[in-house]
């Protein structure tokens, strides 16, 4: 380079250096959109894959750990495994699912359904609407908002004698909200009475790692088996018509904060150094509750009638 | 001294001028990422990946590229990479991609990648830019593992999520004085004071070339 003289000249340009740019952006691009339709597919159905485990670990059907759950005769939950068309028997621990047992197990037991305002459930088909548009249309403003609202029903481990319809043994609730950083999906799943949760997940969070991206670990989310959706009153009773309905995730150890008062059963320990984490999670389930609350009524009633 | 062969940048990279020892780079996401050894490998195989093929393309083109919109063209290369690897990630390793979120995206800042293609690639011929980044990557991955393994067997007793601290060790009700997991060794700071360990040990052992 030392060799040649300097010419005022030298060098590229200006329409060498943007026709080099051009070039350069438009093969990026290229290589970028060729990828990007190739793997479109995979991409969805590890996506969809996720959402279904996500769902049985809200349902505990299945675990952070990757095996299937059932309960026993005592009602605990214990390690499964597949037996095939959905079925599960009792397994241990080390009986880790692949992904197809995972998505026929998710086939045969959770059902989308639609309810609406007044807590009527009603299948996609009788309402006339497109399952798959309906599920890709209102992810992100919140099922919550719609008349017609989504939910699923979990139908019990399918047993080997064909018997009448199945009554579901509970329902997952799709819940969302913002957390800290950006909007957080996740579910809920309450029993039948309508007002115990089974348990919870999230599957779709962009929150500090280490601290309110806790919410996605079972650790935490152990907390919620078992509390209340709607708050008791100060004797402990519920009264689903009245009662302030969601989940809170207080500041500090639940113990501590609200003692023994009957509030403790609808509020769980917050994540320390994660507390508006903690405020998105409370304030996402009063809100896509509250929208439940006519059809959480009416599982009640009917529980109490039978 | 006589001319340096492929092999040789390779070796430099790994030992002499590891990126995250010697240069202090890349600390980010060897802090953000390093607690769990699963993670780590997939971050240092990510960067390695980034670093080797960026530095070969911008090694490809450095007598085409002008000079004045050279870092453009780096970056622009280097993107590409991370993209590809950010959308792998999520076709086939979805649980890994959802734990690594950001940091995937983040490598683009890395300062070990442009590094690499700042100071070597657009020096040199296309293989040995290869193997100058492969060893930068190496480099950064051996480092990082280290720090992943130390975390996670500390702060969770387990390696690559397999349990090697005996449940019965642990304190129980029954036993409150059993062994705990060392709870710091989770959060990023940890990962501070190891490097730190780290970069004061090299010192030692590198004492003499490094007066």
């Amino acid at each position: 380079m030392s060799e040649q003289q300097p010419q005022p000249n030298r060098g590229p340009s200006d329409l060498q250096v943007i026709g080099f740019v051009v070039i350069l952006s438009f093969v990026c691009a290229l290589v970028l959109a060729v990828l990007a339709s190739a793997l479109r597919v995979p991409q969805e159905v590890a996506q969809e894959l996720d959402r279904s485990e996500q769902m049985m670990i809200a349902a505990r059907v299945f675990t952070h750990e990757g095996y299937f759950q059932i309960q026993n005769d005592k009602g605990e939950y214990v390690p499964a495994k597949y037996a095939g068309d959905g079925r599960l028997v009792a397994g241990t621990e080390e009986d880790i699912a692949t992904s197809n047992e995972i998505l026929d197990v998710y086939k045969h037991r959770f059902i989308p359904t639609l309810v609406d305002g007044k807590g009527k459930t009603e299948t996609f088909k009788e309402a006339g609407i497109d399952e798959e548009k309906y599920l890709a249309d209102y992810k992100k403003s919140g099922y919550y908002r719609q008349p017609e609202k989504l939910i699923y029903k979990i139908l019990p481990n399918p047993t080997n004698g064909k018997g009448e319809d199945p009554q579901p043994i509970g329902y997952v609730i799709p819940v969302n909200g913002f957390g800290l950083w950006d909007a957080i999906y996740g579910y809920l799943a309450v029993e039948p009475d309508g007002e115990t949760v089974i348990g919870i997940s999230w599957y779709e969070q962009k929150e500090t790692p280490g601290l309110g991206a806790n919410i996605a670990e079972e650790s935490w989310q152990k907390e919620f088996y078992g509390k209340k959706i709607f708050q008791p009153n100060s004797e402990g009773q519920i009264n689903q018509k009245t009662a302030p309905v969601g989940i809170t995730v207080v500041k500090g150890k639940v113990a501590e904060v609200l003692g023994t008062s009957p509030k403790a059963e609808a509020a769980v320990d917050g994540m320390p150094g994660a507390t508006l984490t903690g405020n998105g999670v409370t304030n996402a389930y009063r809100d896509v509750l509250a929208a439940y609350r006519p059809f959480f009524i009416k599982i009640h009633d009917k529980t109490e009638t039978q | 001294m006589s001319k340096p062969t492929a092999v040789s940048y390779f070796k430099e990279q790994l030992w002499h001028s590891n990126q995250i020892l010697v240069a202090i780079l890349g600390i980010c996401s060897a802090l953000g990422i390093t607690n769990r050894l699963s993670v780590a490998i997939t971050m240092g195989l990510s960067v390695t990946f980034v670093t080797a093929c960026s530095s070969f393309f911008v090694s490809l083109l450095r007598n085409v590229t002008p000079d004045s919109v050279r870092m453009i063209t780096q970056l622009a290369i280097i993107s590409v990479f991370v993209t590809i690897i950010d959308q792998f990630l999520k076709a086939y390793m979805f649980p890994l991609s959802k734990v690594m979120s950001v940091f995937v995206g983040l490598i683009i800042t890395n300062c070990l990648v442009m590094g690499r293609a700042e100071s070597m690639a657009k020096n040199v011929t296309p293989f040995p830019a290869f193997m100058d980044g492969l060893g930068a990557g190496a480099g950064y991955m051996i480092v990082i593992c280290a720090v992943g393994a130390i975390r996670e067997f500390f702060g969770f007793g387990q390696l690559l999520g397999h349990q090697i601290v005996p449940q019965s060790w642990y304190a129980t009700t029954d036993a409150p004085f059993g062994y705990e997991n060392f709870a710091l060794m989770v959060s990023p700071p940890a990962a501070f004071f190891i490097l730190g360990g780290f970069i004061w040990i090299y010192n030692i052992i590198s004492g003499e070339d490094h007066p």
